[in-house]
């Protein structure tokens, strides 16, 4: 087969998987090796659908003994398979990177004859790529799960990130959908690569070096392949960021490829509106300071669609506003809808120069559309209504269109 | 007065210490030539100084720190062609206020300078991943370039650190500038470049085939995308063009 054909089935076959970064790894060029990484990661390009490429993603192989039922690659499939030799891997990945197409290589693979024996290739690939190739730059690896745990520890040496990927948020789910892989074959390596990073964190101190996946580790959930709902995937969430200190969580909103009794129809369209939500939230739980019990709980388990999860939060929570722009503190500004993480810092720095008021704020840029309603500025309120949950929702919805006062007699009715 | 410089850091620095020495507001400080339009106005041309624009950088780092006279450089760097007076009023500002004057964004002239500057950040790290390399029949690998801002320098940097071993050639065209390096150092020139535009390379084709592939055809959404990457670095793309 012709590799052009081989990259566009293993492509294919990988673009489902969200993670893309190419963050949290600081590595300097080496004399006699072609690349290095960049703190921040960097995006190449951004495909037809919006999503950015830093990485180049592919599957080692689609041939796979699963039959997992929401995935393309379920061996009961009939669609096209190939596998890469590792040096066609090898060479497309430094010949893209030489042209500058992207930061590195994300690998992952359908599960081939064995856990085991898949994650041993794909080893044996990444230390072609490594060690014969020489390369310095960003390599993000998937751990297969239930391979032995040796074989992880194996990749994350030679990786910027590992992960494993849960892919439903109950054991439930995965029972129902991905009978073959088992709830511990996806926690316990979880757990072992978490233990391992943080042990290289500590040899860090007087070794000077990190080498086990020094980006860290990363997760991916599917959104709306079951009933699970939003509170489910993010008490999940919160609790893997806690208990495994995963650096990032990625949802990925259903797209049906497979028609079975237990998933949702063919023709249903991916719920991106749910998915943005839940990064939305997840952004709140990592960055502003909210606990998952904040923003959803068992009487409200589910986001509203038409607000934003601060917004959500806000109209529960009226009585915490409005907020004094010159005197509220970080932690409390970047709780007002529409104001962010970076413009609370702004405004925190300028109101030490001198007291703002609302003509300050508009000149410095601040979405006003919502956060007008949360603010006073030197005690003076321009919401111009009273603040009202009821009031207030038809003025903070995203959408205008009818559904939204559906939303609302949902909500409050 | 209206002040016309040579169009140099040092051009604009020099024109900011003679308006001081005269101590009389400048009407203008014109930074690019190319826009410079007779007025009725009193004119004067200003020669870069390097002990005068030497005087004034001290003075801006001394009394606002050194990431003020960086935020002042880089906002040079956009072109813009109201840069010159934007560099004046946030110096005289700057002058008053201190250190703090990079927070006081409620103040116009301020955050004048420092959206240049920002745009001129952003715009570097767009290109540190959008910039494309092409193989050329002899080994150098060619990149041809038209950002907003004058960010040349920022990208040839980081590729000499990152691309190493390769020999390139990063081109400015809209500029008229080019970044060369020979595996060792860096050097830049004005001089035009003739190359003959032969790029037969294979891995064009199989990353035009990847960049295809890897959307997801019930998410598409150009919009978003024209949203990170605008339609005007386009021309430059490979995976944008019809091979």
């Amino acid at each position: 087969m012709e590799l052009i054909e081989k990259l566009a089935i293993l492509g294919d076959s990988a673009k489902y998987d969200v993670s893309c970064s190419s963050s949290g790894s600081n590595r300097a060029s080496k004399k006699g090796m072609v690349g290095n990484t960049a703190l921040p990661g960097i995006c190449h390009s951004w495909a037809d659908d919006g999503r950015c490429i830093s990485l180049l993603k592919v599957l080692f192989t689609n041939y796979c003994i699963y039959d997992c039922k929401y995935c393309v690659n379920r061996c009961s499939n009939d669609i096209k398979r190939a596998s890469f030799t590792p040096d066609e891997l090898c060479n497309l990945t430094i010949e893209f990177y030489r042209r500058n197409y992207i930061e590195g290589l994300f690998l992952s693979s359908a599960v081939v004859k064995s856990p085991d024996y898949t994650m041993e290739l794909i080893i044996a690939a990444l230390k072609k790529l490594r060690y014969e190739h020489r390369f310095n730059g960003y390599i993000h690896v998937k751990s297969i799960p239930g391979a032995d745990l040796r074989l992880v520890h194996e990749a994350g040496l030679l990786a910027d990130r590992i992960s494993v990927n849960i892919e439903l948020p109950t054991v439930s789910s995965l029972k129902l959908l991905a009978p073959q892989k088992s709830h511990e074959s996806i926690i316990k390596p979880m757990s072992f690569v978490s233990e391992q990073i943080q042990g290289a964190n500590e040899l860090t101190i007087y070794r000077k070096r990190q080498t086990f996946a020094p980006a860290g580790q990363s997760t991916q959930m599917i959104i709306g392949a079951t009933r699970d709902n939003d509170l489910t995937v993010l008490r999940l969430t919160s609790e893997l960021y806690k208990r495994y200190k995963l650096k990032r969580v990625y949802y990925s909103a259903y797209v049906p490829v497979n028609e079975h009794k237990d998933l949702p129809a063919l023709n249903t369209s991916p719920p991106l509106l749910r998915e943005h939500r839940m990064y939305q939230a997840d952004w709140l739980l990592r960055f502003y300071g909210f606990e998952a019990n904040e923003l959803l709980d068992e009487t409200h388990s589910n986001f509203d669609i038409n607000l934003d999860p601060k917004c959500d939060w806000a109209l529960r929570n009226l009585d915490k506003f409005p907020v004094e722009i010159n005197k509220a503190p970080l932690e409390m500004l970047m709780r007002v809808p529409g104001i962010g993480y970076q413009m609370a810092q702004k405004i925190v720095r300028a109101r030490r120069l001198a007291p703002l008021n609302y003509e300050d704020l508009k000149k410095m840029r601040v979405v006003l559309k919502r956060a007008r309603y949360f603010i006073t500025c030197n005690g003076k309120y321009y919401g111009g209504i009273d603040l009202d949950t009821d009031d207030l929702y038809p003025l903070l919805a995203e959408k205008t269109d009818p559904k939204v006062y559906v939303g609302q007699i949902s909500m409050f009715g | 007065m209206i002040y016309v410089t040579d169009g140099s850091f040092e051009g604009v620095l020099t024109a900011v210490f003679e308006a001081y020495k005269n101590k009389t507001e400048p009407e203008d400080i014109i930074v690019s030539k190319d826009g410079y339009q007779l007025s009725l106005l009193p004119a004067m041309e200003v020669a870069s100084d390097s002990e005068k624009s030497a005087r004034v950088e001290k003075a801006i780092v001394e009394k606002m720190g050194r990431e003020a006279l960086e935020t002042i450089y880089r906002a040079y760097l956009s072109d813009s062609p109201d840069v010159g007076m934007a560099i004046y009023n946030f110096i005289k500002i700057g002058l008053k206020t201190g250190r703090r004057v990079l927070s006081y964004l409620q103040h116009p002239d301020i955050l004048k300078v420092h959206d240049m500057s920002s745009r001129v950040l952003k715009e570097t790290h767009l290109f540190l991943g959008i910039l494309r390399f092409r193989k050329l029949k002899n080994g150098i690998y060619y990149s041809k370039i038209e950002p907003d801002g004058n960010i040349i320098a920022f990208l040839a940097e980081h590729f000499a650190a990152r691309l190493s071993d390769q020999p390139w050639i990063i081109h400015d065209a809209k500029r008229g500038i080019c970044a060369l390096y020979n595996t060792i150092e860096v050097v830049f020139t004005d001089e035009p470049i003739h190359l003959k535009e032969d790029f037969q390379d294979e891995f064009e084709t199989l990353w035009k085939r990847y960049f295809d592939t890897i959307a997801i055809e019930s998410r598409k959404n150009l919009k978003l995308q024209r949203q990170f990457m605008p339609k005007r670095y386009w021309k430059n793309l490979i995976e944008k063009q019809n091979l």
